[in-house]
C-alpha cells in the first residue's frame, strides 16, 4: 500500500464484490483533497467488506471529503452511503455532492422518469415472484429498487455539502474548493433523441400474484364480452394453429428484456467525468453504456480527450456493453493505467474476459479487485505481477501517479 | 347474423371499388380536420374477417387469449352505410380500419409498381391453410404499446395499451389506446411488409442504413399519404396560407391578451407533418413521434445518429423537403394571382377557391412524390441498401419514367439529399448523370444479351394458369441462373464452377412505363444473390459465423439487353469488415447482452427495434 506523498496523485479501489468504491487524493499544498466516487455494492455479490472500506476511506481522507461522487442510482453504486450512514454523517466536512441530473428532484423530465421507472420496477417484481425463474433480471431490478435511504443522504449533501446535478457539456473549475481541479462533464446528456436511452418503454402486461394463483396485474380488457367470438364455426376463420398462437404469445411481451432495458436505463444516466489535474487526466464513466459513450465520442474533441487519459476507471464492471472497443483503441497505449472493480456473481458473464484481455493489452498497467483474496469471496484470477505504479493493501490496489 | 348469398345475379356489373369509413388520423382527431374519410377500396370477395384474396384479418389476442367477432363487410346492412361508422368500442370496425388502410397501401404500390404485391416468401406451412398466401393482420394482437411487422409469422401485429396516467396527452388517463386505429400506423406497418416481399433482405441489417432505410421508407409512405389526403391538407392550407409543411397551425383568432384564452386562440400541432400522435402522447412523449420534418438541414447528423428511426428520420427530411420546394415552385403562380387580387402573403383563411386549388396541387404532387419513392424499390440493390442508393435508384427510376424532368423533381430530391450530406458512393458528382446507374459497358466490361426469357405482357387475372406461370418461372430463373454463371464478372457477381458462393437467380419481374413517345416500353428486373458464411471475429477461432450476403440487381431491356447493374459484390472486404462492425455495435446495444452468456445478433428484429415507439 502507497502511503501520501506530496507529488502523487492517488487512486485506492477497494474490493467491496460486485460494486465500486473508489478513493481519489490529489495533493493540494502539503495535504491532500479526498474524492469518494461511488461507494455500493449488489446485494447478491457482496462479501461482507464494504463497511471496512468505508472505515479505511473516512480514515484516509481524516473525515474530510472534498467531493463524494454518485455515478448513478444503483445498489452497487450507492448502498454504502445507506448501509454506513452514521459514519458518513459524522463526517468532518462533506465539500460538494455530485448525482446526474436525473435524481434532480426539482427537474420536471427527471421526475417523471424516475417515477416511471420505479413503477416499472415494482410491477415486474411482482411478475416475476409470480411467474418464477429468471434469477439474471431480477437480481438487475434488484440493483434498481431500495436505493432511498441512500439517495436522501446524497441529496442532503450529507453534511452540508453543495449538491450538484450533472448533466453533459458542463465544466467545473476548482470544484469542492481544490484549487487547479478542472472536471469536464461528458455525461449524462440531456439532448431529447439520448432520453429514450434512458426511458424504457411501458404498456405491457404483467403478472402478480393473487393467494397462490398468478393473475394479470395491470391487464386490460379491450372489448365488452359480448364481442367474445369462438371460430371455427360455420362460415367463420378456422382457429389459429398452436404454434401461431405460441408465437404471438411471446411477441406479446418480454418482461425479461424489459427488466434489463430498465437497468441499462439507469446505467445510461451515469455521471461521466474527466478530471485534469496538474496535468494528469482522469477518466470517471460510472456504468455509462454504449449510447451515452456513443454520444460525446460522437463529439469534436473526444479523441484528444481520449488519447490524453492516464488512468480509466473500467465502466460497468468490465461488462460487454459499458467499453466500446474503439475507445479503448484512441486511449494512447501504454501511457494509461486502468483498475476494474468487479467479480463473476452475481452474473457469470460479467467481467467479459475479451473486454478485460484487450484493455489490459493497451494499458500500461491494469488490475480487478477480485484479484485480491478476500475470504469466503468468489476468486478472480491471481495477479502474477503488480504492474509499475500499482501497490497492493489488505482488500485494495493503489495506483500512484507522480506530478 | 343473416346468411349471405355469395351468387350475385349475372346481370348486375361487379363493383370496382368498395367504400370504408376510416379515421384519416386517429380518434383524438375527433370529427375535425375531415378525420372521418371514406376509403375506395378495390372490390374482392370478402368472408368474415375480413378475408380477401391478399389480406387476413384474424382478430386474435394473445394476452387475454380469446378472439373478437370479425367483421361481415358483405352484410347488407353494412353495405349501405358505406361500412361501419367509426367506434373505438367496436372491434369490427377496427378490423374494417385496418383492412381498408392495408388494402389502401397496397394499392398505391401496385399502381406504382405497375403488378401485384406479393408477399415474403413463407417456408412450411399446412398446405390446405386458408390464408396460406395471405398477409394476416392481428389488429388486437396483444397488450403492448406496440405495432410491427413480423417477418416470420407474416404478420402485422398491432398492440393496445392504458394512455399514460400522469402524462396521457389528450387521452384519458387510462384509457384503452388501439394502435390499429392510427391510420399512420397502419400504413407504415404494410409498407413494411410490402418492402420485405420486394426485397426480403432488406430486413437483415448488415449496416447502419438497412434498418433505418425501412423505418424511413414505411414511414415515407405514411406520410404522403397525409398530404394525398385532398380534404385532410385543405384545413391546414386554409390555417397556414398554403405553407403545408409548418409544423404548428396558427391560432384561428390571434390571443387577446398575453395568453390564449379559448381554443380558436390556441395553436396546434399540424398533424400532417406529425405521425402516430395520439400513439406518442399517450406513452408520455409528449412531441411528436418521429417528427422528421422541421429540423434544419445538416451533413453531421448522419455521422452520429445510428438509432433506426432517428438515422431514417433524416431520409425522410429529404424526401419532405424536396416535395415541399416542388409544391411551393407548382403554386407560386397560384400565390402571386391572389397577391395581384389583394390576398396577403403567407397569411390563414384564405380564399375558399385557391384553397381548393392548393389543396389539389399538394396531393397531386404528393401522389407523384410516392409513385417516384416506390418504383424507385426495383432500381436498389438486392442487399444492404444505403441511403446514397436509394438516392441513385429515385434518379434512375424516375428519369427513366419521365426523362425530361421540366419541373425540376430530381433537382430538387438531389439538392436535398446533398443538404443532409447523404453521399453515393463510387460516384464523380451530383450530378444527374452521374448519380444513374451504369450498364456493364460503362464499367468496360460488356455483357451479351439475355436470350429465352418470357412474360405476359399483360398480368393474368385468374389463378388457372398457375402451373403454366410455375413452368415459366422455373425456366426463366434456369435460363438467368446459366447466364449470370456465365457472364459473373460483368454483372459483379463472383462465381467459379463447384465453388461456394453459387448465384441464386432470386427474384424476376417485368417493369412496365410509357416511353416519351408514347409506347409501352417492358424492361426486367432481376435479382441476383450469393451468400457466404464469415467469421463475426477473424481473429476468434470459436466466433460464431455470419451470413454475408452479395449480388446484384440487374434490369434488361425487352431484348435481353443489360440496362443498369447494381451491385453489392461478395468479395468486398470493406462491405465485409463493416458489416462486421455493425453488428458488434448492434450487441452493445442490447441491455441483455452484459448479463447473459450467449445472445443473438443478425436478422433484423422489428419487435426490438419497434419497442417505446
Amino acid at each position: 500500500m502507497a502511503e501520501l506523498t506530496k507529488h502523487t496523485i492517488r487512486i485506492r479501489m477497494y474490493r467491496v464484490g460486485f460494486g465500486d468504491c473508489f478513493l481519489i487524493s490529489l495533493p493540494v499544498g502539503d495535504d491532500h483533497a479526498h474524492v469518494l466516487v461511488d461507494c455500493g455494492v449488489h446485494s447478491k455479490g457482496d462479501i461482507g467488506t464494504i463497511k471496512d472500506a468505508v472505515t479505511d476511506a473516512l480514515a484516509e481522507a481524516k473525515n474530510k471529503l472534498a467531493i463524494v461522487i454518485a455515478t448513478h442510482a444503483h445498489q452497487d453504486h450507492i448502498s454504502g452511503f445507506a448501509r454506513c450512514d452514521a459514519q458518513f454523517r459524522a463526517c468532518e466536512e462533506v465539500g460538494e455532492v455530485w448525482l446526474p441530473w436525473t435524481e434532480n428532484p426539482k427537474d420536471k423530465t427527471a421526475a417523471r422518469l424516475k417515477a416511471k421507472n420505479l413503477a416499472m420496477v415494482e410491477q415486474l417484481q411482482l411478475h416475476f415472484a409470480a411467474s418464477g425463474a429468471a434469477p439474471k433480471a431480477q437480481f438487475a431490478l434488484m440493483n434498481i429498487a431500495g436505493n432511498e435511504k441512500a439517495l436522501q443522504l446524497l441529496k442532503s449533501g450529507i453534511k452540508n455539502g453543495a449538491v450538484r446535478y450533472l448533466e453533459a457539456g458542463g465544466e467545473l473549475k476548482d470544484p469542492g474548493g481544490i484549487p487547479g481541479l478542472n472536471v469536464k462533464v461528458l455525461g449524462p446528456p440531456r439532448d431529447p433523441a439520448f432520453l429514450a436511452k434512458m426511458d424504457p418503454p411501458a404498456g405491457e402486461r404483467f403478472l402478480r400474484m393473487n393467494g397462490s394463483q398468478s393473475e394479470a396485474a395491470n391487464g386490460v380488457k379491450p372489448f365488452l364480452g359480448k364481442w367474445l367470438f369462438t371460430p371455427g364455426k360455420s362460415g367463420a376463420y378456422p382457429a389459429l394453429e398452436a404454434h401461431d398462437r405460441d408465437s404471438l404469445g411471446q411477441l406479446s411481451g418480454d418482461p425479461e428484456a424489459l427488466a434489463f432495458a430498465l437497468d441499462q436505463a439507469i446505467n445510461n444516466t451515469s455521471v461521466v467525468t474527466l478530471f485534469s489535474y496538474q496535468g494528469k487526466f482522469l477518466l470517471l464513466p460510472g456504468d455509462a453504456q454504449y449510447g451515452n459513450w456513443n454520444f460525446w465520442m460522437g463529439q469534436e474533441g473526444s479523441d484528444a480527450l481520449l488519447a490524453e487519459v492516464d488512468f480509466y476507471k473500467v465502466g460497468h464492471h468490465g461488462s460487454f456493453n459499458a467499453t466500446p472497443k474503439k475507445a479503448v483503441a484512441k486511449m494512447t497505449k501504454g501511457k494509461f493505467a486502468a483498475m476494474a472493480s468487479t467479480q463473476n456473481v452475481p452474473w457469470a458473464s460479467i467481467p467479459l474476459d475479451k473486454l478485460v484481455t484487450a484493455v489490459e493489452a493497451q494499458s500500461g498497467g491494469f488490475v480487478r479487485s477480485d484479484s485480491i483474496p478476500v475470504k469466503n469471496a468468489p476468486k478472480g484470477p491471481a495477479l502474477k505481477k503488480l504492474p509499475p505504479g500499482f501497490s497492493q493493501g489488505t482488500f485494495w490496489f493503489d495506483y500512484e501517479i507522480p506530478c | 347474423m343473416p346468411p349471405v348469398s355469395k351468387a350475385r345475379p349475372s346481370n348486375y356489373k361487379t363493383p370496382s371499388t368498395r367504400p370504408l369509413v376510416v379515421y384519416a388520423f386517429d380518434p383524438t382527431a375527433g370529427r375535425g380536420l375531415n378525420n372521418y374519410m371514406t376509403v375506395a377500396v378495390p372490390y374482392e370477395d370478402l368472408q368474415p374477417g375480413p378475408i380477401g384474396s391478399r389480406l387476413a384479418v384474424i382478430d386474435y389476442d394473445a394476452s387475454n387469449q380469446c378472439y373478437y367477432e370479425p367483421v361481415n363487410l358483405d352484410h347488407p346492412s353494412v353495405i349501405m352505410s358505406g361500412g361501419l361508422e367509426p367506434s373505438e368500442s367496436d372491434p369490427r370496425f377496427h378490423q374494417q380500419m385496418a383492412y381498408a388502410v392495408a388494402s389502401e397501401t397496397i394499392r398505391r404500390f401496385e399502381f406504382a409498381l405497375g403488378r401485384r404485391v406479393k408477399w415474403r416468401r413463407k417456408r412450411g406451412g399446412r398446405a390446405d391453410d386458408p390464408v396460406r398466401t395471405k398477409l394476416r393482420i392481428f389488429p388486437h394482437a396483444f397488450q403492448q404499446a406496440n405495432a410491427f411487422y413480423d417477418p416470420d409469422l407474416r404478420a402485422l401485429c398491432f398492440g393496445y395499451f392504458q394512455a399514460s396516467v400522469d402524462d396521457p396527452g389528450d387521452n384519458l388517463p387510462n384509457q384503452t389506446i388501439f394502435t390499429c386505429l392510427s391510420h399512420d400506423i397502419i400504413a407504415h406497418e404494410t409498407t413494411h411488409a410490402i418492402i420485405d416481399g420486394v426485397r426480403e433482405f432488406f430486413t437483415k441489417s448488415t449496416n447502419v442504413d438497412t434498418p433505418a432505410f425501412h423505418e424511413a421508407f414505411a414511414d415515407i409512405v405514411a406520410l404522403l399519404q397525409h398530404f394525398s389526403m385532398q380534404d385532410a391538407v385543405l384545413d391546414t392550407i386554409d390555417r397556414t396560407g398554403g405553407l403545408i409543411y409548418k409544423t404548428q397551425l396558427p391560432p384561428e383568432v390571434a390571443p387577446t391578451g398575453d395568453k390564449a384564452a379559448i381554443i380558436p386562440e390556441l395553436s396546434e400541432d399540424n398533424p400532417l407533418v406529425g405521425l402516430a400522435r395520439q400513439f406518442g402522447q399517450a406513452m408520455g412523449m409528449r412531441s411528436a413521434l418521429r417528427s422528421a420534418i422541421g429540423t434544419p438541414p445538416n451533413t453531421h447528423d448522419l455521422d452520429t445518429v445510428t438509432e433506426p428511426h432517428l438515422r431514417g428520420s433524416i431520409l425522410v427530411a429529404a424526401v419532405f423537403d424536396a416535395y415541399f420546394t416542388v409544391y411551393i415552385k407548382r403554386t407560386r403562380d397560384l400565390m402571386r394571382i391572389a397577391r395581384a387580387g389583394g390576398a396577403v402573403n403567407n397569411q390563414g383563411d384564405i380564399h375558399p377557391d385557391l384553397a381548393q386549388r392548393l389543396a389539389k396541387e399538394a396531393s397531386k404532387v404528393a401522389a407523384q412524390f410516392m409513385n417516384i419513392c416506390i418504383r424507385a424499390i426495383d432500381y436498389c440493390p438486392p442487399v444492404d441498401i444505403t441511403f446514397g442508393e436509394f438516392l441513385r435508384a429515385l434518379i434512375t427510376a424516375d428519369s427513366d419514367l419521365v426523362p425530361e424532368d421540366k419541373l425540376g423533381y430530381r433537382g430538387e430530391i438531389i439538392k436535398a439529399f446533398r443538404l443532409r450530406g447523404i453521399i453515393p458512393e463510387d460516384v464523380c458528382s451530383y450530378s444527374e448523370e452521374a448519380l444513374r446507374w451504369c450498364s456493364p459497358e460503362v464499367y468496360g466490361r460488356p455483357v451479351p444479351p439475355c436470350q429465352g426469357l418470357t412474360y405476359d405482357a399483360v398480368e393474368a387475372e385468374a389463378d388457372e394458369d398457375a402451373e403454366r406461370r410455375a413452368r415459366r418461372a422455373r425456366s426463366n430463373a434456369a435460363i438467368l441462373t446459366n447466364y449470370a454463371k456465365a457472364n459473373a464478372a460483368g454483372l459483379g457477381l463472383t462465381y467459379t464452377p463447384n465453388q461456394e458462393p453459387n448465384i441464386n437467380a432470386y427474384s424476376f419481374h417485368p417493369i412496365h412505363r410509357i416511353a416519351p413517345d408514347g409506347r409501352l416500353v417492358v424492361d426486367f428486373v432481376v435479382e441476383f444473390l450469393q451468400m457466404k458464411k464469415e467469421p463475426l471475429d477473424p481473429a476468434d477461432p470459436q466466433s460464431p459465423e455470419m451470413e454475408f450476403r452479395g449480388g446484384s440487381t440487374v434490369i434488361f431491356n425487352r431484348r435481353g439487353e443489360v440496362r443498369y447493374v447494381v451491385e453489392k459484390g461478395i468479395d468486398s472486404q470493406r462491405r465485409l469488415e463493416a458489416q462486421r462492425e455493425f453488428l458488434l455495435q448492434i450487441g452493445h446495444g442490447r441491455p441483455a447482452a452484459a448479463y447473459q452468456d450467449q445472445f443473438k445478433i443478425g436478422g433484423l428484429n422489428f419487435a426490438a427495434i419497434h419497442r417505446g415507439y
